[in-house]
């Protein structure tokens, strides 16, 4: 029920630089994810917004507020964490009214709040069970459960699907999604994991080096990566990368690639600062944006087949550079089959500093 | 080990228990099995003294010798547990005083020819006679004498008041005369002097009537002169001398031992005392030679005690050990031994009668308590008195043991029955037989737990049935329980009660559980913070307490709860002097509660470092999240602390209390050597009393089992309630 915004946010641990200037806006009731590789920064700084760790440098605004020096307690925050954090010798019921006592609540309000939160996620048959004599599904519920029932302004969340079985998984990814659209807070929400990321995620933050690389919508930073490191960052399988330059006297634009592969650029994706042939560039191209065609440009000769269901992903290289195919349907090529296959989209980048030409 | 006489004795109505023993010591005694030729030979001797025996036994051409050392304190219990079967040794040496008892218990017997007649100096001879016996041979002669410090004292005044009058003279900060006021032994010089007599006539208490008044208020008048310093032990006395802090030392030869070379001083006999018209008389213990039944029937023996005290011995013992022989016929060039050659003709031997070992307690504890100002004297020598005579009441008469056999055959026979019932099914003749694979595996522990715990159990618990001076013990039944539990008849709370006692322990339990869980907790929650600097070095210097072993630390705290000299009294007159008020020091064993402070400080340092690494520990397994959760949850450091971390490290800490409940509902370390009991033994907690009952009063090891069996049987108990406690702190507790 609230905006918040990062301004300048730093945070080093004596030498190291963990956080470096990090921008950004969230509008009330986002779900907002923050993503990234191990020890980008992501996990620092939804603590730092949580109140867990002081910031170095910048500050933090909460609708407007500044709670950059404040605790976590008066922040009106929640956090659901990777390893649960129940408190052990309490029963679930006691869990979830653990904040709202702290808060001297009157019993009332705790037993309807906890009966409502109960109901929502399942809980009810739990209640008087310790944590250790639940599930993993169930613990997770029960962190869910404890950090609803305060109804705090911001829900935070670190990995918490990460000790989940895929299946579960899932599910709970669903209903988290669902969960934030019912309470309308502002969640914050870290993961490595992409589909949590792209299926969740309002706004998607994504950090590399404790430097934020891009903000948007999942499907923005899909389609247009401001470099190679979100490019390559979002989207399964992986973007693939081939070196080239800008063909000469070709009469579309066209990208010649290091192995002589001349690939036409379609034209949504040719650069408006129009580039002199010639100059080097990283070719980018989605496996999902192949398709195969006959009379297409780019040979393949299938080293590997990875079967899906929906599609097949197929592996082989390109001057010696591995590439994948994301085909779709059952009947895919054999192995050692070379296909030809025409590209539907491309994205180019500038060879030294990463960032995408357009 | 006088025990196993009583046990024996017992075992004799049942022949299979005998058959278990005979196959128990069957494997030791061929082990032991004298050599006929040997004469054994056992003594407590130290450093020089060893070694002069050993240079003399190089010139006896007799019988091969063989020697043994024992300790001082473990001789007297090791020949009681060694001589009535045949192990003991032929010949040993030990103070004249035990004869009585040695006699009583038949350990000694006349010497025969080893004495040699008119060799000895008169009191010596006195010394070794009991009932016109003469049960050992003298050796050397040990008593009080005067040191002089040269460098202060001009010119030796003839009587103790002329010492006295010294002070004034003296440079501030030294006592005219340093010796150990509070001690009974040493009192009795001055009680000499009037007359009196630490045991009197028919084994009467000797610390009473006009002669030990008179003596007291003596010593009384010298303390508040500041003649004598207050509640001296032995190091003081010493450390003051040596360091000229005081003029003049009435000590023991030992004193001698521990002042340097490069010091001036001389020995004396002790002076007159105007005011009694005598001199003063110190207590005279004679070290003998002393024979088993078994060996005064050797006349090999016999022939090499009387050597071991003949002239040319102790001219060596002389030169060597500056021991003051006993003869007449040798002397030393030492002038220190020949001062207490002098000294020792003038004193009072030590009686044989066994009555004495009950009289030291009674007539110490009478000694502090008039000397600190607690009580009137008259008052407290009747105490004493009192004190006494509780202690040597004739012992519960004899009870028939049939009771007891009948009750023992009749649930060996019910046992027995349903074993038989038992093994006769089926199913338990087939897990015996699979288990025993399993029996062998853990047969030597069984052997090991049975011999080193269950058996001394076992005994001690059988002790507790009987009463009576050692080596005359006759069963009594559950009498030493029923004296026991009622208070030997007075009022329940009477002072040296077991209630009392129990109430001190259970206080004494309490106040140092919650002082060690408190500092430990504090202490383990301040190393546990990571951003503490030099961490590792504040968890050393808080592990020392530790381990230290705790009687050092003990003597430590005693020391310095001094009056006089103590640290804590050096503080106490600093922060006078800062707040500009008089404060007072304070005498912390002359009243119940700064004792019993003094003690818990003690055992609170001692032990609240096991509770902090224990704390530690528990905390290093506290998740981090969960307290961030809570942080985020909105819980203060306190109500994290109190929510979160405390019910989370609880599980670990019950163990660790109960433990701590335990070592400190026995910790006598700290009991006997900080406050001894003090004042007047209300300090005592339970097994410091049942020490007492067992070696400082006559003896009365039944009496003091039957507290050991009390104090186990309340320590099975709360040890249960406590575990109850643990494991519903673990049913709640950790995953």
């Amino acid at each position: 029920m609230v905006d918040i915004r990062l301004r300048a946010v730093g945070k080093r641990f004596g030498d190291t630089v963990v956080l470096d200037g990090v921008d950004a806006t969230f509008a009330d009731r986002a779900f907002v994810v923050l993503v990234g590789r191990s020890g980008c920064g992501k996990s620092t700084l939804l603590r730092c917004i949580a109140g867990l760790e002081e910031v170095s440098e910048g500050g933090i605004e909460f609708g407007g507020k500044d709670v950059t020096h404040l605790a976590p307690r008066d922040r009106d925050v929640a956090m659901v964490f990777q390893s649960y954090a129940l408190y052990p010798h309490m029963t679930v019921r006691r869990n979830l009214a653990f904040g709202l006592e702290l808060r001297k609540e009157k019993r009332e309000v705790i037993d309807a709040r906890i009966a409502e939160v109960a109901k929502t996620l399942e809980l009810e048959a739990l209640l008087d069970r310790h944590p250790r004599a639940l599930s993993g599904g169930q613990r997770q519920r029960v962190a869910m459960g404890r950090a609803i029932v305060r109804r705090p302004a911001v829900f935070m969340f670190d990995e918490p699907l990460s000790n989940l079985d895929p299946a579960l998984r899932n599910q709970v990814r669903v209903d988290i999604r669902r969960l934030h659209d019912e309470l309308g807070a502002t969640s914050i929400y870290v993961t490595h994991d992409q589909v949590e990321a792209m299926t969740l995620a309002d706004v998607l933050v994504v950090l590399d080096r404790g430097v934020v690389q891009q903000i948007g919508p999942p499907i923005e930073l899909y389609r247009r990566p401001d470099n190679r490191f979100v490019a390559g960052f979002v989207g399964s399988p992986a973007m693939n990368f081939l070196p080239g330059r800008i063909a000469e006297g070709a009469a579309v634009a066209s990208v010649e690639l290091s192995c002589g592969i001349r690939v036409p650029i379609p034209p949504g994706d040719i650069p408006a600062t129009p580039l002199p042939p010639g100059t080097a560039v990283t070719v980018g191209i989605r496996p999902h944006d192949l398709h195969r065609d006959d009379a297409g440009p780019v040979p393949l000769t299938v080293e590997l087949l990875e079967t899906l269901g929906s599609h097949v992903h197929v592996h082989g290289s390109i001057g010696g550079v591995p590439f994948v195919v994301a085909l779709e349907g059952l009947g895919g090529p054999g192995k050692g089959e070379t296909i030809t296959l025409s590209v539907g989209a491309l994205h180019l980048f500038d060879v030294d500093r990463g960032v995408a030409l357009r | 080990m006088i025990v196993w006489v009583r046990i024996i004795r017992m075992i004799r109505h049942s022949s299979w228990l005998l058959c278990t023993l005979v196959v128990l010591l069957g494997s030791a005694r061929p082990l032991h099995a004298a050599d006929p030729e040997r004469i054994r030979l056992w003594h407590a001797w130290r450093g020089n003294e060893e070694a002069a025996l050993t240079e003399l036994l190089a010139d006896w051409d007799g019988a091969p010798i063989e020697v043994l050392a024992v300790p001082y304190d473990a001789l007297s219990s090791k020949l009681g547990s060694a001589i009535p079967f045949g192990e003991g040794p032929d010949v040993f040496v030990d103070s004249h005083e035990r004869l009585g008892e040695y006699h009583r218990r038949r350990l000694v017997t006349a010497v025969g020819d080893a004495y040699e007649a008119g060799a000895f100096v008169g009191e010596a001879e006195v010394a070794v006679t009991v009932d016109g016996e003469r049960l050992a041979v003298p050796l050397s002669l040990k008593s009080l004498a005067l040191y002089v410090n040269d460098g202060l004292v001009p010119r030796v005044p003839a009587d103790l008041e002329g010492i006295a009058a010294l002070q004034p003279s003296l440079p501030p900060g030294t006592f005219a005369l340093a010796y150990e006021a509070n001690n009974a032994y040493a009192h009795a010089a001055i009680l000499h002097a009037f007359g009196g007599q630490l045991l009197a006539e028919g084994d009467r208490f000797g610390l009473v009537g006009p002669a030990a008044e008179a003596s007291i208020e003596l010593v009384l008048g010298l303390l508040d002169a500041g003649v004598v310093p207050r509640e001296a032990d032995g190091a003081l006395v010493t450390n003051l001398f040596r360091s000229g802090q005081a003029a003049f030392a009435m000590s023991g030869p030992w004193l001698a031992a521990d002042l340097p070379a490069t010091m001036r001083y001389h020995v004396e006999p002790l002076p007159m005392l105007l005011q009694a018209g005598a001199r003063l008389r110190p207590l005279l213990t004679v070290e003998a030679v002393m024979l088993s039944p078994g060996g005064a029937a050797r006349p090999e023996a016999r022939a090499f005690a009387r050597w071991l005290a003949s002239a040319n011995a102790a001219q060596l013992r002389a030169e060597r050990a500056r021991a003051v022989t006993a003869r007449v016929d040798v002397s030393s060039d030492d002038p220190i031994v020949r001062a207490f050659a002098v000294q020792a003709r003038d004193a009072v031997p030590m009686t044989t009668s066994t009555a004495m070992r009950a009289a030291w307690e009674p007539a110490n504890k009478a000694l502090r308590k008039i000397l600190r100002g607690d009580a009137g004297v008259s008052d407290a020598l009747a105490e004493a008195e009192h004190r006494y005579a509780l202690v040597m009441r004739p012992p519960p008469p004899a009870r028939s043991p049939t009771a007891l056999l009948v009750l023992l055959g009749a649930l060996a026979l019910v046992g027995s029955f349903v074993l038989v019932q038992r093994a006769r099914t089926a199913a338990f003749r087939t897990r015996v037989r699979r288990s025993l694979s399993a029996w062998l595996w853990l047969v030597h522990a069984v052997i090991a737990v049975g011999v080193l715990v269950v058996l001394p159990l076992v005994v001690g618990a059988a002790t507790s049935l009987f009463a009576g001076p050692p080596g005359d013990v006759h069963y009594v039944g559950a009498a030493n329980f029923v004296d026991i539990l009622s208070a030997r008849g007075g009022p329940l709370l009477a002072s040296g009660s077991f209630w009392l006692t129990l109430l001190v322990t259970v206080a004494w339990t309490v106040v140092n559980v919650l002082l060690h869980v408190g500092l430990g907790l504090g202490f383990g929650i301040l190393l546990a913070r990571p951003v503490l600097r030099m961490r590792a070095a504040y968890r050393v210097l808080l592990i020392i307490p530790w381990a230290v072993p705790n009687y050092v630390t003990a003597l430590a705290w005693k020391g310095m709860f001094h009056r006089q000299f103590g640290a804590v009294t050096g503080l106490t007159l600093a922060l006078g002097d800062w707040l500009g008020v008089a404060l007072e020091p304070i005498s912390w064993f002359s009243r119940f509660s700064t004792a019993f402070t003094a003690n818990v400080a003690t055992n609170a340092w001692l032990g609240f470092p096991f509770m902090m690494v224990v704390t530690v520990a528990a905390l290093g397994a506290v998740p981090k999240d969960v307290l961030e959760a809570a942080e985020v949850d909105g819980a203060t450091r306190w109500q994290r602390f109190r929510h979160v971390t405390l019910p989370m490290i609880g599980p670990s800490l019950v163990p660790a209390v109960v433990l701590g409940a335990i070592w400190t509902f026995n910790m006598f370390n700290v009991v006997f050597l900080v406050s001894g009991g003090d004042p007047d033994g209300t300090t005592d907690i339970l097994v410091s009393e049942a020490y007492r009952w067992a070696f400082t009063r006559d003896a009365q090891y039944g009496y003091a089992a039957a507290y050991a069996v009390l104090i186990f049987v309340l320590l099975s108990g709360i040890t249960r309630g406590l575990d109850r406690i643990a494991a519903r702190a673990r049913d709640r507790g950790a995953m």
